[in-house]
């Protein structure tokens, strides 16, 4: 397989796509690394599938260009662009069997017949999907139709793959096996994979880098852990995982969020006196026993107790009309009389550097 | 989809109704076929098996030149009408338009006008044009009253084909041309076989619109057995009428077997019929 080559697979400059006076897509600028597992992330709507088909070329943008290995595409039709899809509804030629599907791309190429049958060989046993060859897709399960349409493109090793929510139409296990061969796939190969989602799991287990459009904007872009820990907006915040989210107000390294809770903030710096703004802080980073000294602590009500197997989930209420998400892991220790019930007094506590301020 | 919960008992009533129905409709063609082979010249009576009317077909030159004519009328009615309905149909599937709407409608019109006044319509238009009117006519009025049976079946196929294959197929390396002739039209075939045969034996047999629009000489098989049975029907006529059922029931065959043959998922016949969905 070629070797990942430096310099962006993918570059938006000010990409922008108006849909009947409705701007889908707003002055986008990206930059996507080559060898890179990218994924767009967001709620149906926000413009990442059109994204994805201006970069394709199924789409013409109305402002903008888009750039694939550094070379400018923008007005070239998707035939002549280095850059192939996996469709969300996968697209497979019914009329043709997996290995015509497969070495679809490489016949059109005009690359000679003993080439295209080694290469479509290869991509098969790399999907093991070797012993399906004559099948038409009409004959696979859904998982192996979809594996299919990964090879189909894979094999023609373009510059970016790109992905658009290709696992949707799976059921939940095989979706979670599929993240995994997927993400290996791509380590395998090392293509460009462009990854279109409203999954956040999918997003954060298989990306290198995020990126959270909303709107036609991208919201955030980061690694995973980046976007998780240091949500930079309160939509990225609330979109990815959940958060505790408390409005208040700033004052001198705290943001009051009632006059009896005051949350340290330190490390903040951007934010004056007075300033309106939100907490964030995740489920999972409150505790409820074991404090350690550094920990900001506060009295709290248990409204309710909700078992989830691995986990409870508690609602605490720290105040007036301040309810917090508390998620426990249901260690070895942990039988049920340990768990607390609605109207229990409880201790929770957090580390200050986990209480994020949303603008 | 779920297929509907099927009675387990058989009401006795449904049964009578329904072996009563297709004798009605089944016995007097029986009856046609089976005194095509009658020895003697009776339609009441049969005396006997002999395939002496069959002769006298083959060796009735005026009838076999008007058999020549229906299979050419046909055939050429069924390629004219399958490009251009194919054509319309891709026009009103893909092209979406207010005018498109009314467009499409406007197809449909032939499918329930009376035959006869578009026979009638036919005549008028050639004879004030100053066509003479011969097999061309016939044929020009056939594919005009066809077509809509070929952009009607064609199109319900399109509409079940998500664009995204052809994004696909273009995604891939393929011209917008490339992508019809590769990925649209196999997967059009199973309705393209399924009109064609449709509009081969709607033509075929077709009298109305051949009457007013044939000239003298060849006369369609339908209008020239029509103007013999004015002077008695001969039992040749059952032989024609045997032999233009034979045709028809194998294009039917042929309809339900080539899509088996082409390992499609459904038969073309199923696009007619509404068929049995998965």
């Amino acid at each position: 397989m070629t070797p990942p080559t430096t310099g962006h697979a993918v570059s938006l400059r000010g990409l922008t796509k108006v849909f009947g006076g409705q701007t889908v897509v707003d002055a986008l600028d990206l930059d996507v690394d080559s060898g890179e597992f990218f994924s767009l992330l967001g709620p149906s709507g926000c413009g990442k599938t059109t994204t994805l088909r201006m970069i394709a070329g199924f789409s013409d943008p109305t402002a903008g260009q888009v750039l694939v290995g550094g070379e400018d595409v923008t007005s070239t039709p998707p035939h002549r662009r280095d850059v192939n899809t996996v469709f969300q509804s996968y697209a497979l030629f019914e009329h043709l069997d997996v290995r015509r599907n497969v070495g679809f791309g490489l016949r059109r190429k005009g690359i000679d017949k003993g080439e295209i049958d080694q290469r479509v060989g290869e991509m098969l046993e790399l999907v093991e999907l070797g012993d399906r060859v004559r099948d038409r897709p009409a004959q696979l399960s859904g998982g192996q139709r979809q594996r299919v349409a990964l090879a189909r493109a894979l094999i023609n090793r373009p510059k970016v793959l790109l992905l658009d929510e290709p696992l949707a139409a799976l059921d939940l296990k095989l979706r979670h096996a599929m993240q995994a061969e997927l993400k290996s796939i791509q380590r395998e190969v090392g293509i460009t994979f462009l990854f279109v989602t409203h999954d956040q799991d999918e997003a954060l287990s298989m990306s290198d880098r995020v990126a959270i459009m909303n709107g036609g904007v991208i919201e955030q872009c980061g690694t995973p852990e980046d976007v998780y820990e240091n949500p930079t907006s309160v939509f990225a915040a609330g979109f990815i995982g959940t958060s505790n989210l408390m409005p208040g107000v700033y004052a001198s390294g705290t943001v009051a969020v009632t006059s009896d809770l005051r949350i340290p903030v330190p490390g903040h710096t951007t934010s004056v006196d007075g300033d309106q703004v939100s907490v964030a802080i995740r489920p999972e980073k409150i505790w409820m026993s074991d404090f350690t000294p550094a920990m900001v602590q506060t009295p709290g009500t248990i409204v309710s107790t909700s078992y989830h197997g691995a986990t409870t989930q508690y609602l605490v209420s720290v105040g007036t009309g301040i309810t917090l998400t508390v998620l426990e892991q249901n260690l070895p220790r942990m039988r049920a009389d340990d768990r607390w019930n609605a109207g229990d007094r409880v201790e929770i506590g957090w580390l200050p550097e986990h209480a994020v301020v949303l603008r | 989809m779920a297929r509907a919960k099927k009675l387990e008992r058989k009401p006795l009533v449904a049964v009578v109704v329904t072996v009563l129905f297709f004798a009605w409709l089944y016995v007097p063609i029986f009856a046609v076929a089976l005194f095509s082979f009658n020895d003697k010249k009776s339609l009441s009576a049969f005396s006997g098996f002999s395939t002496r009317w069959y002769v006298d077909f083959f060796h009735n030159e005026a009838l076999l030149e008007s058999l020549r004519a229906s299979l050419l009328i046909a055939l050429v009615s069924a390629v004219g009408s399958l490009v251009l309905g194919t054509m319309l149909a891709f026009g009103l599937e893909r092209v979406r338009s207010r005018r498109g709407r009314v467009v499409g409608a406007i197809t449909l019109l032939p499918l329930v006008t009376p035959e006869i006044v578009t026979g009638v319509a036919a005549l008028l238009v050639f004879t004030g044009a100053g066509l003479k009117l011969g097999l061309d006519t016939v044929i020009l009025a056939e594919i005009t009253f066809s077509i809509a049976y070929v952009t009607v079946i064609v199109r319900g196929r399109l509409a079940s084909f998500p664009l995204e294959v052809e994004e696909a197929a273009r995604d891939l390396g393929c011209t917008p041309w490339q992508s019809l002739r590769l990925v649209t039209l196999p997967a059009l075939v199973p309705a393209l076989i399924a009109s064609g045969l449709l509009v081969f034996a709607l033509v075929f047999d077709d009298f109305v619109l051949a009457f007013f629009t044939t000239g003298v000489d060849p006369q369609p098989l339908p209008v020239r057995i029509y103007s013999s049975i004015r002077f008695g029907v001969s039992p040749a006529i059952n032989a024609v009428g045997t032999l233009m059922l034979l045709v028809s029931a194998l294009l039917i065959v042929a309809a339900l077997m080539l899509p088996r043959l082409f390992k499609s998922r459904s038969s073309s016949l199923d696009l007619i019929t509404g068929g049995e969905r998965r």
